[in-house]
């Protein structure tokens, strides 16, 4: 029993171990995953931000380039058209911007090397187109309207004006493709992250849900082990307290035993001691008679020699004959109490049938009703002893019951927590009241003494049910018959056993 | 011994229930000269039949007179049980009760006398005591007077 209850404490332990760390792990894995996820998310993010940004400013300031320099062409055709020098004030206003302009639009593609090329062309472009407008204000504002017209006629205004026109509107598209692309890019990194947190927080959830169960379990587990401790304990205190009044009744038990072996003892030597006198008063009469053969002596010495002499020699040998079946009744009783015990499962309802049918012959001499209950318990305990228990028993029913009346014998017996009670019923003799406790004493016995017997299988019965961890009680009616009820543990624990 | 008031010798009841100590305390009470009749039992269920007579009152021993020698162990019950039913009955119970036995527990003695014994005598191991303890009782008794039973 108790290794079962040790394996059923450890168990839990071994399986603690694994389980929830494994769940951890699993649990912290999904959450560094999940944030690195969104710390990378917001990374990429922050750099395709910035892009949209730069690329947005790329363009604008590829537009304001456009417009410069349209604002410079418009203010110098303006001039040209009319001579009125106000057309002058954009054409300069423009110039003033023009440079910082481009430096601008330089400064939001340097990132961009693919554009380089065109910044070059649209920056000799741009050199080109001014310088062909100062030419013409200049030689309007020598007069020479003639030569500057004929130089816009030359067209190579227009032209410079096509390509600067041309590498801007190319820029312009590619800045206008790139942060398509990059917002294209950022919805779908939203996306990505949210489906990410989803999928992470719902994992998250499970893994707290199944760690919350765990411990649920290791709680229960752990305040069901203490209270197994505390059962140990109590069992232990109770434990204890059998076992101590166990001893106490033992002890009380060899003190009883020790004083009706040296009373019943003493009796024999008593007759010994007494006999051994008579041998020697008769030896005396016969020793005068032979010294002195006269009638006076004769009486005596033929009394003593065919009466007083064979008596006392008789009483002798009887009375060395009743120690020596004292001293092996003792014996008998200190060797059972030394025989090692062996712990084995009993069908008591076998024990019983086995017993019934040794004294089946007695049964049927007497015309006793044996009633054997079909619901006899199995034990685990010490089969010699239980068979020699209720032998004893059923032997003493059969042999004390009421003559000239059919015999009844019951057995039954039915389990009571720990305890297995088995009750030998007959309807005998009975025993009277004051006698109740003396039947379990060694060589006492009760009522008629018209069977034989020597007053020693109740008290070996007793010592045996005692040595098993149990008791034997007895109710009783005189004249209408015996209860004896023997509480037996269902599980022998062998230390728990007392010897008398 | 001597006989009674109205001139009926005296029985004693002697529940033994080993034979030999029987044998021994009867030839030790005659060397005594004591020579009333003895009436022996073996166990204390026959002596008490006796004792009581078939309806179990004791009126069987109306107008005799008795004197009794018990043992305290004896195989069917104790000779305490015996000396209480004694005691107990409306006509034994100033019968002179003699308690024999091989017990000197002080507490088996109190209690024998609490119950109304006369006399407690333990028997020595040793056969000279054994013999003069019962050969004194036998001259004790030659003595001592007895009253009839009621």
């Amino acid at each position: 029993m108790a290794s079962m209850s040790h394996a059923s404490v450890n168990s839990p332990r071994t399986r603690t171990s694994r389980g929830p760390l494994a769940l951890l792990g699993v649990g912290a894995l999904i959450l560094l995953i999940v944030v690195g996820t969104a710390t990378w998310l917001a990374v990429v993010t922050a750099r395709l931000s910035s892009d949209v940004l730069t690329a947005r400013a790329a363009r604008t300031a590829a537009s304001d380039e456009l417009e410069t320099l349209l604002d410079a062409e418009t203010g110098q055709r303006g001039y040209v058209i009319t001579g009125d020098p106000s057309y002058l004030q954009p054409y300069n206003r423009a110039r003033a911007r023009a440079a910082t302009d481009f430096d601008q639009l330089r400064q939001s593609e340097r990132a961009n090397r693919a554009n380089q090329p065109r910044l070059d062309a649209l920056g000799r472009a741009a050199n080109d187109k001014l310088r062909e407008l100062a030419l013409t204000v200049s030689l309007m504002q020598a007069g020479k309207r003639d030569e500057a017209i004929a130089e816009i006629r030359t067209g190579r205004g227009k032209t410079y004006m096509d390509q600067a026109r041309a590498q801007l509107a190319a820029i312009i598209d590619d800045a206008e493709a790139t942060a398509g692309r990059d917002l294209d890019q950022l919805t779908f990194d939203a996306r990505l992250l949210r489906t990410v947190t989803i999928v992470g927080g719902l994992f998250i959830v499970l893994f707290a849900g199944a760690a919350f169960r765990l411990l649920l379990r290791y709680i229960r587990e752990a305040v069901a082990a203490r209270k197994e401790v505390e059962g140990f304990n109590v069992t232990l205190e109770d434990r204890v307290a059998r076992r101590t009044a166990a001893l106490t009744r033992a002890n009380e038990e060899i003190q009883r035993f020790a004083y009706i072996v040296s009373h019943d003892l003493r009796a024999p030597l008593v007759n010994i001691m007494g006999f051994t006198s008579e041998l020697d008063v008769g030896t005396r009469a016969l020793q005068a008679y032979f010294a002195d053969e006269t009638a006076e002596n004769k009486a005596p010495a033929l009394e003593a020699a065919n009466q007083a002499l064979p008596e006392a020699v008789g009483f002798i040998r009887s009375s060395t004959t009743k120690m020596d079946g004292l001293i092996n009744a003792i014996l008998k009783l200190s060797r059972e109490g030394k025989r090692e015990l062996l712990a084995e499962d009993v069908d008591l309802r076998r024990v019983f049938e086995i017993i019934l049918a040794s004294v089946k012959h007695q049964i049927d001499e007497t015309e006793t009703k044996v009633t054997l209950s079909p619901h006899l318990p199995m034990v685990r305990s010490d089969r010699l002893s239980l068979e020699q228990i209720f032998s004893n028993l059923v032997d003493n029913a059969l042999k004390y019951l009421e003559p000239g009346r059919p015999g009844k014998l019951q057995i039954e017996a039915e389990n009571k927590g720990q305890n297995v009670v088995i009750k030998v019923t007959d309807n005998g003799r009975g025993i009277a009241e004051q006698d109740r406790e003396r039947v379990f004493e060694l060589f006492r016995r009760a009522g008629r003494q018209d069977r034989p017997g020597e007053g020693i299988g109740l008290a070996h019965v007793r010592a045996q049910v005692r040595r098993l961890g149990g008791d034997i009680t007895v109710r009783s009616k005189l004249g209408e018959g015996s209860e004896f009820r023997v509480v037996l543990p269902r599980s022998l624990l062998i230390e728990q056993s007392v010897t008398l | 011994m001597s006989p009674n008031s109205v001139g009926l010798p005296v029985s004693i009841v002697m529940v033994e229930d080993d034979e030999g100590h029987a044998t021994l305390i009867e030839r030790n009470i005659r060397r005594a000269g004591v020579n009333n009749r003895i009436v022996p039992f073996k166990n204390g269920t026959s002596a008490l039949e006796f004792l009581l007579g078939e309806d179990g009152k004791g009126t069987a021993h109306a107008g005799s007179s008795l004197l009794i020698l018990l043992d305290l162990n004896l195989p069917d019950m104790t000779g305490v049980d015996i000396l209480t039913r004694i005691k107990a009955n409306e006509h034994l119970k100033r019968v002179p009760v003699v308690v024999l036995t091989t017990t000197d527990d002080q507490r088996e003695i109190q209690r024998c006398y609490d119950l109304g014994a006369n006399v407690y005598i333990t028997k020595p191991v040793d056969y000279e005591g054994f013999a003069s303890a019962i050969r004194n009782l036998g001259l004790f008794f030659s003595v001592m007077q007895v009253p009839t039973s009621e």
